[in-house]
């Protein structure tokens, strides 16, 4: 093990190294273009022993691996925003399906109108597609959950893509230290791929063809339960990546939590601005609020239990959203409020489109909250009353 | 954790699940042995697993081939054709 100062992407990119991938489908697209750019740079200095296809679309992208993935070998490819939206088709076919697959969504805002920067709401649409999906909140953690993935993938309980989130920009494109597992130590925890069927013309297999609706419904049901199975599959692989790869990080439960114990509230959160949270919660505790922090790491699966557990006695909770169901509210407080009716929880979508939230604004959201001040569920720090963007004008 | 749970969509090659072709077909495969060289593209690309390999060569079941054309189009010795069923 090595540490290196790199970015998110770099740190995924030596991930998908370290993995042995064998077939990699690049199409640029911010904020993820650099990891497919390294990638590319590493199989041209003979680095990176893989097949790298480009493709000319995102939709391709996920096609071109999953024909790879269904013929046996272990793949991979990265998107973001409008990409994954393109690639939306296929990302249910590759689910469907039941083929391991390593995805990486470097976050960022879905148009229109044009915008680069970060939110999550691209990831959090796709969370009703039978991938599991993992989301990382340092550019470590980014390295470590795109190693774990090919694994908790390729397990006989899940059999299942996964994606690993990352927010564009502020971890994609911030240089950070992270440590570098070596080939032997990944080696020594990813074995070689497996897969329930491939394609072999020696043992011909029809994948994706008609089924009948009670066959369908019975797949469905299976994924469902591949999905809730696989959070004892993610303990155990976490457990065993803390042993055999990384000293540093935490991975024995899906989430984690942060002075959560004897805490009367909590803030909830999702990637990088969790950190800060974090920050938050120690000034607090100064200041003698009881808090915590509950840092969501899984979207899917979700683990429930865990979060009645750790959550369930709290006095109020604020959840952070970078991300929106229109006239609903952000999905991480919409799961929350599913599995936890009856206790005291605010949601509050904050951050979209790059809008730069820091410790300073989760603080006082935070103070607000537990002074029962709270009403507003949108905040974006702004001197305008409103945000006149365009003077409508009719046609007559 | 037992895996009697797992379910995977994938089936064995067969005879098209909607059965026989009937009348509906327009045009059928008919093979050239003279020119076939035994390659199987055709075995491998036809949708309904209708083409038999048989000593070398190939031959078709016409009661479940739909005469869609693909076998015709990836034999590399263009040994198929495909020909009126009025014919
Ligand atoms: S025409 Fe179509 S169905 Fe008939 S043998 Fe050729 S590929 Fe198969
Ligand atoms: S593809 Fe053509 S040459 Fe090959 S086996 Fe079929 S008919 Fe014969």
């Amino acid at each position: 093990m090595i540490s290196k100062v790199i970015s998110g992407n770099e740190a995924v990119a030596l991930g998908v190294k370290l993995s042995r991938v064998k077939v990699i489908a690049i199409y640029p697209i911010t904020p993820q273009t650099y990891i497919i750019e390294e990638l590319a740079a590493m199989r041209d200095k003979g680095e990176l022993d893989a097949e790298v296809i480009r493709v000319e679309s995102e939709h391709s992208a996920m096609a071109a691996v999953y024909g790879a993935a269904s013929a046996g070998v272990r793949v991979y490819t990265a998107t973001a925003s409008q990409g994954l939206l393109y690639m939306h088709e296929m990302i249910w076919w590759v689910a469907g399906s039941r083929i391991p697959i390593v995805m990486t969504v470097g976050t960022r805002a879905v148009g229109a109108p044009w915008n680069i920067w970060n939110e999550h709401t691209d990831f959090m649409s796709e969370r009703d597609s039978g991938w599991l999906m993992a989301f990382a909140s340092t550019p470590q953690e980014a390295l470590d959950l795109t190693i774990q993935a090919f694994k908790i993938s390729e397990d006989e309980r899940v059999f299942l893509p996964m994606m690993v989130g990352m927010d564009g920009f502020i971890l994609s494109h911030t240089k950070t230290r992270v440590y570098i597992p070596s080939q032997e130590e990944v080696d020594s925890f990813l074995p070689s791929r497996k897969q329930p069927y491939v394609l072999d013309p020696e043992d011909p297999v029809d994948i994706g063809n008609m089924f009948q609706p009670i066959d369908y419904m019975k797949l469905r049901h299976s994924m469902h339960l591949a999905i809730l199975n696989s959070k004892e599959v993610i303990r155990e692989i976490g457990k065993e990546y803390e042993k055999k790869v990384v000293p540093v990080g935490s991975y024995s439960s899906l989430n984690e939590s942060y002075k959560l114990d004897d805490a009367e509230y909590a803030i909830v959160s999702m990637g990088a601005w969790s950190l800060d949270a974090m920050q938050v919660v120690d000034e607090l505790r100064n200041m003698g609020v009881k808090i915590g922090l509950y840092r969501i790491r899984y979207i899917r699966p979700w683990d429930e239990e865990d979060i009645k557990r750790k959550l369930g006695d709290k006095d109020g909770i604020l959840v952070f959203d970078r991300s929106v169901s229109f006239g609903r509210g952000g999905h991480l407080y919409l799961e929350l409020k599913a599995t936890l009716p009856d206790v005291n929880i605010k949601g509050i979508v904050t951050g979209l489109g790059g809008v730069a939230i820091g410790k300073d604004v989760i603080s006082s959201l935070t103070r607000k909250f537990i002074e029962g001040k709270t009403s507003d569920e949108w905040f974006y720090p702004s001197e305008v009353e409103k945000v006149e963007l365009r003077n409508p004008r009719y046609i007559k | 954790m037992s895996l009697n749970y797992q379910f995977f969509p994938v089936s064995r090659p067969s005879e098209g699940g909607g059965g026989k072709t009937g009348n509906w077909r327009i045009v059928r495969p008919v093979v050239n042995l003279n020119k076939c060289i035994g390659c199987k593209a055709c075995f491998l690309w036809c949708p309904e697993n209708t083409i038999i390999p048989t000593d070398g060569k190939v031959s078709i079941n016409y009661e479940y081939c739909k005469g869609c054309g693909v076998c015709s189009n990836v034999c590399p010795v263009k040994a198929i054709s495909m020909v009126s069923e009025n014919d």
